[in-house]
């Protein structure tokens, strides 16, 4: 009873003071909401805007527009059903995401285990200095390097190939749809593994070395201890990783920039296999004007995007224990 | 204790350190290329064949580079966009972020929620290009500087490093009857100075390799940037080889030469901040991606 009473007593007090707290710290609460003003305009004035999906929106009538014009229900939605490039989009974006994870996803683990079995730290050091050097250079600096090395006009590539006589014709890698996939996989790999690295060398770091001199009492060998001290150590980091990946599939799983590469790297030449759908309602909607198509078509996406992660989430959960949320 | 090496450690150690060299040649041959590239003439380039040094040295492409006006005018943008962006990006979000790191603030718990919805979800590139057309900053220098203004990743850290700040400090500075804005300014940015640098580099390394605002949300020649220019000029170099020289004509300078040159132009800065980044990042992706 008397607990109650003292506790009831200071919810009256605490109601009481809210106020005056709020005065006291009013230049505080100032500064937090310009920043809940920016958020307001900049975060969820255009997540507001998703609505223009079920309208019809005219680009003239500004912010307001999205809440005044007319309804349309999901007549935007069939029509990108129906859409001559809706198989061809599709697939483009469901391909290049699946063949990205599948292959970038364990190369920084990879390169993570062969980092960490370096003896000599000089060497080490100087490898993983250099590789997360990409990661801060821009994706047109590396469309500009694609040029050097693989157009078939002054790519480096090609010229060796031809002066060894391994090839006839110069192949050409940056102009034709049967290479984009793969140029996409090994330019992101290229700039981002060494980054995601990082991530699984701390994780190593973590692994007790006790369990490493033990093992190798034993009689386990380097590929042993790899096999069964080093990859359990790190599975907990590996699961939300992949987690995250699967989340973000759709953009390119951990090393993302599916549309950086689709913007940049497409052409006409390619087009057929580099137009994903979150460049083809950019396209749509900045070139042709058409902004509740390109939002309904951008909407498709984050949808999905959105079960992904929490089917992703829900099955680690019940496979390995792990989660993220 | 000398451990003695068995055969497979032989093997294992020759195979490991020579992929890694690969490696290592792999991430690093490319920027060296691009570098001896440009210190050759435009037209040697075309012949193909200089691998491992400039077979006709010059500096031409660097003095053409420096003193076409399309190309100083995008570095310069590049630059003031840099500048600009990391300066007011840093402090507003430091503002914000002393707002917020107030363990008593009324309705923390409120504002917590609508940042961390603001960093999960988005509206998407059609929504937001609206946003911008009707605040009427597309085609401004604006545009590149006003909707990155606050980070939301940098305001969690910049939120967990106020809290860290002992108390002591701002008490003794209330006592002396100092208000917010002034123990801010005198007091937590002072302490927060690598906080401070840090959100900088990144901010800035962010706003010199951004591309989409400069291609697609202005018009004006004369706000594009490096970027923009290089695609520019990369979209235009697909074409064979005699016409880039003949295009070229007596100059020894060519669209692809240029090409090479400007990209060196833009890392060069990003390699010269580039161990500053490296002090602090792992533990900035550690914050963010790893639970315990």
């Amino acid at each position: 009873m008397k607990i109650s009473a003292s506790n009831a007593n200071m919810n009256l007090i605490n109601q009481s003071s809210v106020w005056k707290r709020f005065k006291k710290q009013k230049i505080l609460h100032m500064f937090v909401w310009m920043g809940i003003m920016f958020l307001l305009v900049f975060s969820y004035t255009p997540m507001f805007g998703i609505l223009m999906a079920f309208k019809d929106y005219s680009i003239v009538t500004g912010i307001k527009g999205i809440f005044t014009s007319d309804w349309v229900g999901f007549q935007y939605f069939k029509e990108f059903y129906n859409d001559y490039k809706f198989y061809e989009i599709v697939r483009n974006t469901l391909v290049l995401s699946i063949l990205k994870v599948i292959f970038t996803f364990p190369v920084p683990i990879i390169f993570a285990i062969m980092l960490n079995e370096v003896k000599n730290m000089a060497f080490k050091r100087i490898v993983q200095t250099a590789s997360y050097l990409p990661h801060f250079i821009s994706w047109v600096v590396v469309l500009g390097l694609s040029f050097t090395f693989f157009s078939s006009n002054v790519g480096l590539v090609n010229d060796l190939l031809i002066s060894w006589g391994w090839i006839e014709k110069p192949i050409p890698l940056l102009t034709s749809a049967s290479h984009f996939w793969g140029l996409a996989i090994g330019t992101a790999m290229w700039k981002e593994a060494g980054w995601w690295a990082i991530i699984f060398l701390a994780a190593i770091a973590g692994i007790s070395p006790a369990l490493y001199e033990a093992a190798q009492i034993d009689g386990a060998g380097r590929i042993a201890r790899i096999w069964y001290i080093t990859l359990p150590g790190i599975k907990g980091t590996v699961v939300v990783v992949l987690i995250l990946t699967i989340g973000s599939i759709l953009g390119g799983g951990l090393v993302g920039s599916n549309f950086e590469q689709a913007f940049l790297f497409g052409n006409a030449s390619n087009n057929s296999t580099s137009e994903i759908v979150q460049t083809y309602a950019f396209k749509v909607g900045l070139a042709q004007g058409r902004y509740s198509y390109a939002a309904a078509i951008d909407l498709v996406q984050s949808v999905i995007s959105v079960i992904l992660i929490f089917s992703a989430n829900y099955t680690a959960k019940r496979v390995s224990g792990s989660s993220l949320f | 204790m000398l451990k003695r090496k068995n055969k497979e450690d032989i093997a294992f150690d020759g195979v490991n350190y020579f992929l890694l060299t690969i490696i290592l040649f792999a991430t690093l041959y490319p920027f060296y290329y691009l570098l001896i590239t440009s210190f050759n003439s435009g037209s040697d380039s075309l012949l193909g064949g200089s691998y491992f040094w400039p077979s006709d040295y010059t500096l031409e492409n660097y003095s053409t580079f420096f003193t076409q006006k399309k190309w100083l005018i995008a570095f310069f943008v590049s630059v003031m966009r840099t500048v600009i962006g990391a300066v007011t990006g840093v402090f507003f979000t430091c503002l914000v972020a002393y707002g917020l790191s107030h363990r008593y603030l009324v309705f923390k718990n409120f504002y917590f929620v609508v940042v961390i919805f603001a960093m999960y979800f988005s509206g998407g590139l059609i929504p937001y290009y609206v946003v911008l057309r009707s605040l009427g900053l597309l085609n401004t220098f604006g545009v590149y500087i006003i909707p990155s203004l606050l980070n939301t990743f940098f305001l969690l850290i910049a939120i967990s490093f106020f809290r860290e700040i002992p108390s002591d400090l701002k008490e003794s500075a209330y006592i002396d009857g100092a208000n917010e804005l002034t123990i801010f300014y005198k007091i937590i940015l002072p302490v927060s100075k690598p906080l401070m640098a840090t959100m900088a580099l990144f901010l800035g390394v962010g706003q010199w390799n951004s591309w989409l605002d400069a291609s697609y949300f202005v018009r004006n020649e004369n706000l594009r940037t490096l970027t923009y220019r290089m695609i520019e000029i990369i979209n235009k170099s697909e074409v064979p080889r005699e016409s880039i020289a003949q295009a070229a004509g007596a100059s020894d300078v060519t669209s692809y030469s240029l090409q090479v040159t400007a990209m060196v132009v833009s890392i060069v800065p990003i390699i010269c901040v580039y161990p500053f980044l490296q002090k602090y990042f792992v533990h900035g992706i550690m914050l963010g991606a790893v639970k315990e």
